[in-house]
């Protein structure tokens, strides 16, 4: 069956915009995207310039934006996407700078990848040799699964708003370095992490996990950099003191106590920054109460849970 | 110019092992790839690397196993260095961070591979190429070795037969530049793109082989192409051997075990060889499925497949639309690894001074006429190893940097520049598409002298054509026709080294099979076939094997 | 059709700053006959906030939640995403992993409760697109908008991670569209409408919180919407409550008023302006309501 693509095509150097151009490809079922664009750069077009390299979802060469969103063009079949959405419109990456067509600029995810250190640094192996357990293993599994594709950076909603927010794959690798038993560095890391443009800056779109094509779960990557930083005691900044004002807050009284959530995050003094907010919110009756917080009904069972939960830590450890 | 120590070609496993140890040693080193590290194929290495680590187990065991997998075509000294330093190469990989997978006490699991006796396979699930070249990148990072990726090299500059550096394309800005260093390390890995059903990547087209020939280095043993048994049928992608090591069957059409037959005592983990034959055999006899036959996981349980083979069944059902849990999948013989390579010693030195090679690209040889699972990963860690540490050692024992000839770059310039400008030739693909049927046709699991003559025939005729070869794009930003011209040469070269040494070799040993000479023959053929560049064409010349421990017998499995 | 009932979880925002949504969507309900049961009691389930310090607490404290509706017999309905993502993301991981279940049943079991992994979370659109159904709200409009171009915003929760949600389609949803046309008004598409609000960073990250916020309004606005409609109070409170920050962010007035989802449906069917709380938000719809 004859397709059509549409592809958006620019080079910078010679080119002032982006545009797209249209060829006819037939398609096969199981044809891979990548199949196509091989198929339209050897007989149609030898000009198209795009990464490729083991056709096989392992290498992260050939994430592309397929029909709207970041895909692996090997891993991704033309006839259910064509069928889904009535055409095939192929992209460069987003979040990136376009080098050629559907090539784009590695750098910056380069470079965010070595800002966090990404090497181990362990602590003092044991005389008969490292003694991993399988739970262990398990907890950096999925983030040891990333291939640095970075379609989780060009989905990031963070990283759109601010180029300076480590993203989603570098906090992928902090992970798999922060959750490793042999890891002797993991407070100093959990520091640098938690800084301004850290791992608190995550606007929780969820974008990386639903397109990772790994299944790496990049978001669940950060939350667990945060449990680990709030456990090691690194929660001398907002994003921790907010996550710590709602875990009292719920201990409590058992529901979110804004006022109270405000004040513990920002703090006394950037707490009265949000006044002139709060004044207008107040007059239209949307100002939370400041004083008496009423706690729900269940609050007794609330705070079992929480301790049962303590007393569990407690004893594994 | 740039100037660095050591310039390492290929940033796959072998070339970031050799950088850092290079680095270790206190030199500037920079690694130079057509693409970025952990895009390089070793990052597709599924099943394991072997070593003898348990008490029950040894490194003699191993070596044994690995000769007896050459069918003794590998030399035994480079065989024992090989299985010697492995436990201690795998306990530094994991002490630079690598999380093998673990038994239940903790400790580093082994898995059964083919055509070994014990099951010595360290894993990372089913992805140990991925998890190690992903470490290896950071240690390269750790280690401060400088990084060109998207640089394609197009030549190696020798002057006196000595190496004085290489001059690359950066692919993003279409400029040369000249590298300028004291030693060099070729690590492109192999040749499998040299066929069309292959498990390896677009880029596995067998670079720095042919810039070694070029440059006046031989290149060993190229009749050798490792057929893995269990590659997908329509793509050539790859399905672990690990499928087989975890247990997982191979039936025929009548729902048969057939290795029976072909193996009978170690069945689907015989030699990758002896498997990919049987197979081939079944299919002819009429007893396959559409081409195929089938690996049949289902027994494993769901479990199982989850916990160790989870990439397999996502491969299965992407790409084959088969879920293994429910349903064998159907699989062929694919070229898979190139056994021939730049000829090494047990350090990586090739016969051009300053020039080392490793890894795939390189034959040391260790792999002889048949490659063991599992080994190849591990001879890039420890040939990678020693060979950085042997350019690392000849620039400080005093190799100095040394005359750069100043017509390199123009002569650099001026070959792409007839490429460019040509307005009319040849297409590069069409060219490439030519090898690759050649090949598939004359030069695949079985081979005849007729064959192969018709083959090197239509080579030759292709390799005249590449000289009329043009391009459509001409620009110098990411073009990549460019470089698929740049490798249809390699493939041209190659290809002609591969089947002058499966011409020459006439017997049958590991995965070179001569239907016209169907037996091996020790008497004459214990011997590598060396193939050299002699201006537009090639002669041969041949290496006796190095027999140090284990006395040539007949391999049954 | 049987009657709808659901234990009502409005969430912590909607009972106080956002209290207009859940007042109007009890209106609503009660007006389309769709029954809502309080779950006294009922504890907030963290917002993801529990899960970024202590995944088991956060799982424990909503498989309360899910324990509690299991007892009412009832499937969840809420009217916030992120509550609806947070316990379902919860109840997928009850559900799928028995181990992890009897763990967290462990916990609950000390304060008298068990989970069995029975209920379903929902929200309002859900109920509204899959459950009412739509050709029962449109006879249910009194007032149809026809002259309203509305932008809907579903946001992230509402949507992602599918694997937890499992409802419309991620990449091309239409539910709120088909809400939107169902009501008599007219849905306008623009690009950002299943982006971030910022929310999350408010107090974080305030300027990439406040920069998100202005570009998605900006964007429904420039494609000729003259309100943007939202399941979520999360949403709401950045759209509405923050848009003068983004405005003073792009140093221009944006002037688009922002609905809860409850608050369009009771228009079109009929309620006065008064009734829906309109004159608590920040940017006030009243003109357009009109």
């Amino acid at each position: 069956m004859k397709v059509r693509f549409r592809i958006r095509r620019f080079d910078p150097l010679h080119q002032a915009e982006p545009y797209w151009q249209a060829y006819s490809v037939e398609v096969k079922e199981g044809m891979t995207v990548l199949e196509a664009l091989l198929k339209i750069s050897e007989d149609d077009d030898p000009t198209l310039s795009f990464r490729r390299s083991c056709r096989s979802a392992i290498c992260g060469s050939c994430a592309m934006t397929i029909n709207g969103f970041p895909r692996l063009a090997c891993s991704t079949q033309v006839l259910p996407q064509y069928r889904k959405k009535g055409e095939m419109t192929v992209e460069p990456l987003s979040n990136h700078q376009v080098i050629k067509d559907l090539a784009v600029d590695m750098t910056p995810f380069w470079n965010r990848m070595e800002k966090v250190s990404p090497y181990l640094a362990p602590k003092e192996e044991p005389k008969d040799g490292w003694v991993i357990r399988k739970e262990d293993a398990a907890a950096i599994d999925s983030a040891q699964k990333c291939i640095m594709c970075g379609s989780c950076n060009a989905v990031c909603d963070s990283l759109e708003a601010d180029p300076n927010f480590i993203g989603p794959a570098a906090s992928v690798k902090a992970w798999r370095l922060v959750g490793d038993v042999r890891e002797g560095m993991k407070k100093k890391r959990l520091e640098r992490l938690s800084e301004g443009h850290g791992v608190w800056d995550c606007v929780r779109c969820v974008h990386c996990t639903e397109y990772c094509p790994k299944d790496v779960r990049p978001l669940e990557a950060i939350e667990r950099l945060r449990a680990k930083a709030i456990e090691k005691k690194v929660v001398d900044n907002h994003g921790a003191k907010h996550t710590l004002a709602l875990v009292d807050s719920v201990k409590r009284v058992g529901r979110l106590d804004e006022a109270a959530m405000t004040f513990k995050t920002l703090g006394f003094l950037r707490s009265l920054g949000m006044i002139p907010l709060g004044l207008k919110m107040e007059m239209h009756g949307k100002l939370p109460h400041l004083i008496i917080f009423p706690a729900i009904d269940g609050i007794k069972e609330v705070r079992k849970i929480y301790s049962a939960v303590e007393r569990r830590k407690k004893k594994k450890e | 110019m740039v100037i660095h120590d050591v310039v390492v070609v290929g940033a796959g496993l072998a070339g970031m092992r050799a950088a850092i140890e290079a680095a270790r040693a206190g030199l500037n080193v920079a690694a130079v790839s057509k693409v970025h590290p952990v895009r390089s194929h070793s990052v597709a290495a599924q099943g394991g690397i072997n070593a003898a680590i348990k008490e029950a187990d040894s490194w003699e065991d191993h070596a044994f196993d690995t000769v007896k997998g050459s069918d003794y075509l590998g030399d035994q000294d480079a065989i024992e260095v090989l299985c010697r330093e492995a436990p201690s190469d795998i306990m530094e990989l994991e002490r630079m961070g690598a999380v093998f997978s673990r038994d239940d006490a903790g400790r580093i699991a082994q898995r059964p591979f083919g055509g070994a006796d014990y099951p010595r396979t360290c894993y990372l699930a089913d992805r140990t190429g991925h998890g190690l070249v992903h470490l290896l990148y950071e240690q390269l990072i750790k280690h401060g070795v400088y990084l060109y990726d998207e640089w394609h090299v197009v030549s190696l500059v020798t002057h006196d037969n000595s190496v004085r550096g290489v001059i690359a394309l950066e692919l993003t800005t279409g400029k040369l530049h000249r590298l300028h260093s004291r030693a060099v390390i070729i690590a492109t890995g192999g040749y499998g793109r040299v066929f069309n059903t292959s498990t390896n990547a677009i880029t596995s087209t067998g670079d720095g082989m042919a810039l070694a020939l070029r440059a006046g280095a031989p290149l060993m043993d190229m009749e050798f192409v490792q057929f893995h048994p269990t590659t997908l049928k329509r793509t050539g992608i790859l399905m672990t051997e690990g499928a087989r090591g975890e247990g997982g069957y191979l039936i025929n059409s009548a729902g048969e075990r057939f290795m029976k037959a072909y193996a009978p005592s170690k069945l689907e983990l015989a030699s990758r060889d002896v498997v990919s034959r049987a197979e081939q055999k079944e299919i002819d006899a009429g007893r396959g499925v559409d081409g195929c036959v089938l690996l049949d996981m289902r027994h494993l349980g769901k479990d199982r497949i989850a916990e160790r083979l989870p990439q397999i069944r996502d491969l299965a059902i992407n790409f084959a639309g088969v879920d293994p849990v429910i349903a064998p999948v159907p699989i062929k013989p694919g070229a898979h690894y190139s056994m021939g390579g730049i000829m090494t010693d047990v350090d990586g030195k090739t016969p051009v001074e300053g020039l080392f090679a490793a890894g795939e690209c390189a034959c040391v040889s260790v792999h002889g006429a048949n490659r063991l699972g599992g080994n190849s990963l591990l001879e890039t860690i420890v040939f990678g190893r020693r060979a950085g540490k042997a350019a690392a050692g000849s620039c400080i024992k005093g190799r100095g940097l040394r005359d750069f000839p100043d017509p390199a770059l123009a002569d650099a310039a001026s070959a792409i520049a007839s490429i460019l400008n040509r307005t009319e030739g040849e297409s590069a693909h069409r060219l490439i598409a030519g090898a690759r049927e050649a090949m598939e046709e004359h030069c695949w699991i079985f081979r005849t002298r007729e064959g192969l003559e018709g083959g090197l025939k239509k080579i030759r005729k292709l390799r005249e054509r590449y000289g009329r070869v043009a391009l459509t794009d001409r620009s110098d930003c990411f073009n990549t026709e460019l470089l698929t011209a740049l490798e249809a040469g390699y493939i041209l070269e190659i290809s002609e080294a591969m089947l002058m040494g499966a011409l020459a070799r006439t017997e049958s040993r590991g995965s070179h099979f001569r239907l016209d000479f169907p037996a091996r023959n020790d008497k004459e053929w214990l011997r590598h076939t060396l193939v050299y560049r002699e201006g537009k064409g090639c002669r041969m010349d041949y290496k006796d094997v190095r027999i140090t421990r284990f006395t040539p017998a007949e391999r049954k499995y | 059709m049987a009657v709808l009932r659901y234990a009502y979880y409005p969430g912590c925002a909607s009972q106080e700053i956002t209290k207009e949504a859940n007042e109007t969507t009890r209106k609503v309900a009660a007006a389309l006959a769709v029954e809502l049961h309080d779950m006294p009691g009922a504890n907030c389930c963290g917002a993801g906030l529990l899960t970024d310090c202590d995944y088991e607490l956060s799982l424990a404290l909503n498989a309360r939640i899910l324990a509690q509706a299991e007892q009412m017999g009832m499937d969840i309905m809420t009217i916030c995403s992120t509550c609806l993502m947070v316990m379902s993301a919860a109840n997928r991981d009850l559900k799928n992993d028995r181990k992890l279940l009897d763990r967290i049943n462990g916990i609950l079991g000390e304060a008298g409760l068990e989970y069995r992994g029975t209920v379903r979370v929902r929200q309002l659109l859900w109920v509204l697109v899959e459950d009412y159904g739509l050709k029962g709200l449109k006879k249910a409009v009194a007032r149809p908008l026809d002259w309203l171009k509305v932008a809907p915003f579903y946001g992230c929760h509402s949507l992602r991670p599918s694997s937890a949600l499992g409802f419309d389609d991620p990449e091309m949803p239409h539910s709120l569209e088909d809400t939107i046309k169902a009501l008599g008004a007219e849905a306008v598409a623009y690009a950002g409408k299943t982006r971030c609000c910022g929310f999350q960073v408010d107090l974080v990250a305030p300027e990439t919180a406040v920069g998100m916020t202005a570009s998605r309004l900006i964007d429904a606005k420039a494609k000729g919407a003259a309100c943007v409609v939202t399941p979520c109070p999360f949403c709401h409170i950045n759209l509405d409550n923050y848009q003068g920050m983004a405005e003073k962010k792009v140093g221009r007035k944006i002037d688009l008023p922002v609905f809860h989802l409850a608050q369009l449906v009771g228009l079109a069917m009929g309620m006065k302006p008064e009734e829906l709380g309109l004159s608590r938000h920040m940017v006030s719809p009243e003109r357009i309501v009109r």
